[in-house]
């Protein structure tokens, strides 16, 4: 679009045309000029949108200044037209502006009131040509953001995972083919109904609530697992998150739904495999310690001294091979999310004092004293009571395992607001500082001069923690070599038991 | 005592073994390498006690052990299940329940002490 101003003189007489081309063109305008109305009609057929102004006289022989008016007005009615009238002829520039003339001047008139009318038309004329500009603008952006929002649309129809908007009033606003085929619901029974209407399945709906009534700007996303149809062959996996505006208002939810069908089978697979090479390994493996077993109880004769000692550590051998098979299995298990299977409301009361009851045998044939401590009003929570006997007899008896004869054990159950408190104390040989970022590490074994005799696997602890993880705990290792050892877990009280029932499904 | 005790297990190693273990407190032993030979010396032979193996092909142990209990001429002879779960603590869920629901006597983990299996042994036949 070119800046310069270009106006057009139509008018019959030279001294006319000059004269104003003269004066006007001394403003830095163009000026082009034509001597009758077809003349300027071809300039204006030629120069579209190029021109800004036109100077149109009146008083012309053959097509009249009027005429001439009304046939540019219907080329372009945005065209600005100044007219020049006659002398004195005040009606025929009234009529004249009736007909869509922006303005006249009357003849004679000196150059100062001809630029002073022109620059009156500029001023419109700029404000048009800046108006014609932003509508354009505004055209291509409205044109742009359909662009885009249908771009955006065609992409989320095109996603394999299943996309799923609510508003802040639990009113669905997007979803997508996938999440209509993984909900087994039409998209049009989605679109625009209220979330608790479109027979979602519960534990989401639930999340969704949930994500729509958070206060804290913190909460990030809690996603879950979720068995759709009757012959359970579908498994989902739904991220549920709030949407937030600039201003830290929530605006809606969003969740986005993956098919796990395939993995879930996978996994199960894997399950299926490995419990099939456990017991494959396991069986053999137990007829040899049982074989040593009867040696070693003189069932077959007697044996010397040393037959007696390689055997008995043929038979910890073994065992720790058992052992070890036995925390794969638990670790197949965790990976298959299996290992928590049931929880229910267990007393972490109960559940060391039974485990300090069977292990204090072991202890006492170490003479090692096993005290278990409990200041606890309310230690109950939500949890695998397998899980919590697991965890409790491994700490216990690796709290045995490294703790020389004579040691003390001490174990101690109490409340931390709403968090429940367990540490296992021993007066054992400690664990180095280097080696303690990495005491929950699988297969992580100390190496030092004492440890060495002692037989485990180094599953046990990560296994430990992979429960703790489950529950919503913590798991914590203080250490001085030499000294003795504590480990310290935290798990949150059952809701009731809880001080403050804040549950932010995080951690 | 003169008590005679039949032992099935598929595995001859430790058929083996858990025979030397009885057999060293005098125990008359007698063996089946799976359930379906079990069912038959039992019914043939009607031992004072039973030792079944879990694991094992045919007929399992729980379901021999169901089987044994059903039959009124043999539901009297208790038995006692080897089970090859090994843990510090004694029996999961599983196990306690299966050992329930299938009536078996006394249940324990193999691989087992001598000791301790003969203490279950002669606790079990104290109770005839």
């Amino acid at each position: 679009m070119s800046d310069q101003i270009k106006i057009l003189v139509i008018d019959d007489e030279l001294i006319m045309r000059d004269g104003c081309a003269r004066i006007l063109s001394r403003s830095g305008w163009t000026v082009i000029t034509a001597e009758n109305g077809h003349q300027g009609l071809d300039e204006i057929r030629r120069h579209p949108s190029e021109i800004d102004i036109i100077l149109l006289d009146l008083m012309m022989p053959g097509m009249s200044g009027m005429e001439t008016l009304e046939r540019i007005r219907e080329i372009d009615s945005n065209l600005l037209i100044v007219v020049i009238t006659g002398y004195a002829t005040v009606e025929s520039a009234v009529a004249a502006m009736k007909k869509g003339a922006y303005d006249f001047t009357a003849k004679p008139f000196t150059p100062d009131q001809l630029r002073l009318v022109v620059q009156r038309a500029l001023e419109r004329r700029l404000l048009q040509k800046e108006t014609d500009f932003l509508r354009r603008e505004r055209e291509r952006s409205l044109r742009d953001i359909a662009t885009e929002k249908s771009k955006l649309k065609t992409i989320i129809n095109c996603m394999g995972d299943g996309v799923l908007v609510c508003d802040s009033e639990s009113c669905i606003a997007l979803t997508n083919p996938a999440a209509s085929r993984m909900l087994a619901t039409p998209e049009l029974q989605l679109s625009g109904r209220i979330s608790s209407e479109c027979n979602l399945p519960p534990e989401l709906l639930k999340a969704i609530e949930k994500s729509l009534s958070t206060i804290e700007p913190g909460y990030v996303s809690m996603s879950q697992e979720l068995c759709i149809g009757n012959a359970a062959n579908l498994y989902l996996r739904a991220h549920t998150a709030p949407v937030h505006s600039d201003s830290g208002e929530i605006m809606g939810s969003v969740t986005v739904l993956q098919d796990i069908s395939y993995l879930k089978e996978l996994d199960k697979m894997k399950s299926d495999f490995i419990a099939m090479v456990a017991h494959e390994l396991r069986a053999p493996i137990a007829a040899v310690e049982q074989q040593l077993n009867v040696i070693l109880n003189k069932m077959t004769g007697e044996i010397t001294e040393k037959q007696e000692q390689l055997l008995g550590r043929a038979k910890e051998r073994t065992r720790g091979v058992l052992d070890l098979i036995r925390d794969l299995l638990d670790l197949s298990k965790i990976e298959a999310g299996k290992m928590v299977q049931y929880k229910e409301s267990v007393s972490l009361h109960e559940v060391i004092s039974r485990v300090v009851d069977v292990i204090n045998i072991e202890a006492a044939a170490k003479n090692i004293s096993l005290e278990f401590v409990s200041t606890a009003a309310t230690p109950h929570i939500n949890a695998d009571r397998n899980n919590m006997e697991g965890i409790l007899t491994n700490l216990i008896s690796n709290a045995i395992k490294y703790t020389r004869e004579g040691g003390s054990i001490l174990v101690r159950l109490e409340d931390e607001n709403s968090f429940v408190k367990i540490s296992v104390t021993d007066t054992g040989i400690g664990i180095k500082q280097e080696d303690i970022p990495r005491i929950f590490d699988r297969f992580y074994r100390v190496k030092s001069s004492e440890t060495r005799q002692i037989i485990g696997t180094g599953l046990g602890l990560s296994i430990v923690k992979s429960i703790v993880d489950a529950h919503l705990g913590s798991i914590m290792v203080e250490s001085e070599e030499g000294e003795g050892t504590t480990f310290t877990i935290l798990f949150p009280k059952e809701a009731e038991y809880a001080e403050c029932a804040v549950d932010n499904g995080l951690n | 005592m003169g008590k005679k005790i039949l032992v099935v297990d598929d595995d001859p190693d430790l058929v083996d073994a858990t025979s030397i273990i009885l057999k060293s407190k005098n125990y008359e032993v007698s063996v089946a390498y799976d359930g379906v030979e079990g069912m038959e010396k039992a019914r043939n032979e009607k031992p004072d006690l039973i030792v079944l193996d879990v694991m094992m092909p045919q007929k399992d142990g729980y379901t021999l052990c169901k089987e044994l209990k059903a039959d009124p001429d043999l539901r009297r002879i208790p038995v006692l299940l080897l089970t090859a779960v090994v843990d510090h603590i004694p029996t999961t869920r599983f196990t306690q329940q299966m050992g329930m629901e299938t009536e078996a006597d006394d249940f324990i983990d193999k691989p087992v002490e001598p000791q301790v299996l003969v203490e279950r042994v002669e606790a079990l036949l104290a109770k005839q």
